[in-house]
């Protein structure tokens, strides 16, 4: 079974249809790169996974489960967001420490992540005072609170200086290499291309193409496909 | 659910609002209180009765309204915090049973909340005893019912507290549910009460304030106080509970 399976994944929010159909899958122990223009409904997609939005057709699971009906779930899932969720008077360590108690982790974790993304300096620090680099590294660390199986990123790239970029790219590899399964939205096409074993790329809410990164470039500039798969995408729209 | 509640009283403990709103209420109570007892028996008809009778005493008694009414706004932002900052997405992350968060929330503002009326009730009683001590005055009204006031401010205080989280569960924005708490308690309540005198004790924060000593208008009776709690602690669930039916499962974004 796929660890993470979307099947006829649909989500309109009014008249706008945000995710139309969509069905990909996730095969355990795989890192993925989940792409597409903006608006394309990436970030919809991730939500309606992590169950804070619901579908309007169609499910998204984790190894047949969704995710409300996970035991412990941010021990079996982690994920990235966003990086302003945040409560802008607490301090860093205090947020991991809210969230380890919610999930029933235990507390020694939270030092253990404030190493793992380097913000061990800046744990007494509120969050408010934060660069967004700062912040999307306490998203990670709050991602892997739980050591989870499954990670989760949405744009995790975004606000980060080139060492962060390099940090986050030897980490996502390091999960990889430990048989985690993640999948990770992002709109660095050359960092994606660095980092996954497949891509799921999707336009308009619908499923342009699913395969691993060496089968769909053939040799090929990962952007010079993506702009070709999405451009004959809209164009097949158009007609 | 323990873990739920614990939960939000570790975030409660991590930020600095709720001791912020509990100083204030504390401030504002010390305020009205001081200058109530410094112009009681004093010449105009909005000054307090002499502070040598029971009525002088129990008007400065029950000056814990503003603590009630801060209660309910704390209420508001243990829920409607959580949308105003975002921290909704982690929250549910850890906890994807929504119902649950929405109780422990309430069952946390509620506690929380009778430490405002703790606040205010000691505020109110220790400044009134001792302005009437400073006079050299005797204490007009039997222990008993300086302590019914104050359990009326205590209690009173969680209840408004839960519901006040319900309200911020129903509007999530923030500042719309705090306005629409200081509108209700401030101006809707006293003018419907004003109009329809026979309504005031069924009005939920004005039955909150009578827990505490408040007289109403027009010579109506206040509810018995374990009648008027239930009444209070009724809106909160029925509070909640419209939340959870209708604004709690929508799309978190």
């Amino acid at each position: 079974m796929a660890m993470i399976e979307v099947r006829g994944l649909t989500k309109r929010f009014g008249e706008v249809l945000a995710v139309d159909q969509l069905s990909f899958e996730v095969d355990r122990g795989t890192v993925v790169g989940f792409l597409g223009p903006n608006g394309a409904g990436k970030t919809t997609t991730l939500r309606a996974l992590l169950g804070l939005v619901r579908p309007s057709d169609g499910a998204a699971t984790f190894g047949g489960k969704a995710y409300a009906e996970l035991a412990e779930p941010l021990r079996h899932v982690g994920a990235v967001l966003e990086a302003s969720s945040f409560y802008p008077g607490r301090s860093a360590r205090n947020h991991l420490r809210v969230q380890a108690t919610a999930a029933g982790i235990d507390p020694a974790r939270v030092e253990a992540v404030l190493d793992l993304v380097g913000l061990q300096g800046a744990a007494r620090r509120q969050v408010g005072g934060f660069s967004l680099g700062m912040r999307q590294r306490l998203g990670i660390a709050a991602a892997m609170l739980g050591d989870p199986e499954v990670l989760i990123l949405d744009e995790p790239a975004n606000g980060l200086d080139p060492e962060g970029v390099r940090w986050l790219r030897g980490l996502v590899r390091g999960l990889a290499e430990e048989g985690r399964t993640v999948l990770v939205s992002s709109h660095i096409l050359a960092e994606v291309a660095q980092t996954v074993d497949s891509v799921v790329i999707i336009d308009k809410g619908r499923l342009v193409v699913q395969s691993t990164l060496r089968e769909l470039t053939a040799g090929a500039n990962l952007e010079d496909v993506f702009f070709q798969l999405t451009a004959a995408s809209s164009d097949k729209e158009g007609s | 659910m323990t873990r739920a509640v614990r939960t939000e009283l570790l975030k409660l403990r991590t930020i600095r609002l709720p001791l912020g709103l509990l100083g204030t209420a504390a401030g504002l109570t010390a305020l009205i209180t001081t200058l109530g007892a410094a112009r009681a028996g004093g010449s105009g008809h909005m000054a307090p009765p002499p502070l040598y009778t029971a009525a002088g005493q129990q008007d400065l008694f029950i000056r814990t309204t503003f603590g009630m009414l801060l209660a309910a706004v704390f209420g508001v932002t243990v829920a409607s915090g959580e949308f105003r900052h975002g921290t909704a997405t982690a929250t549910y992350l850890a906890t994807p049973n929504r119902t649950r968060v929405l109780i422990a929330k309430a069952v946390v503002a509620a506690g929380a909340g009778l430490l405002f009326g703790l606040v205010a009730a000691a505020l109110t009683t220790g400044i009134t005893l001792s302005f009437v001590a400073a006079k050299g005055y005797h204490v007009a009204l039997a222990g008993g019912t300086i302590a019914r006031f104050a359990a009326g401010a205590i209690l009173g205080s969680g209840l408004l507290a839960a519901a006040g989280a319900g309200v911020g569960s129903l509007l999530r924005g923030q500042l719309s549910a705090i306005i629409t708490v200081f509108v209700w308690g401030l101006v809707l309540e006293p003018l419907v009460g004003g109009l329809f005198d026979a309504v005031q004790p069924y009005l939920p924060v004005t039955t909150a304030t009578t827990m505490a000593g408040s007289a109403l208008g027009g010579g109506v009776s206040p509810l018995p106080f374990a009648v008027a709690a239930a009444l209070v602690a009724g809106v909160a669930v029925l509070l909640a509970v419209v939340a959870g039916w209708t604004r709690v499962p929508n799309d978190v974004s």
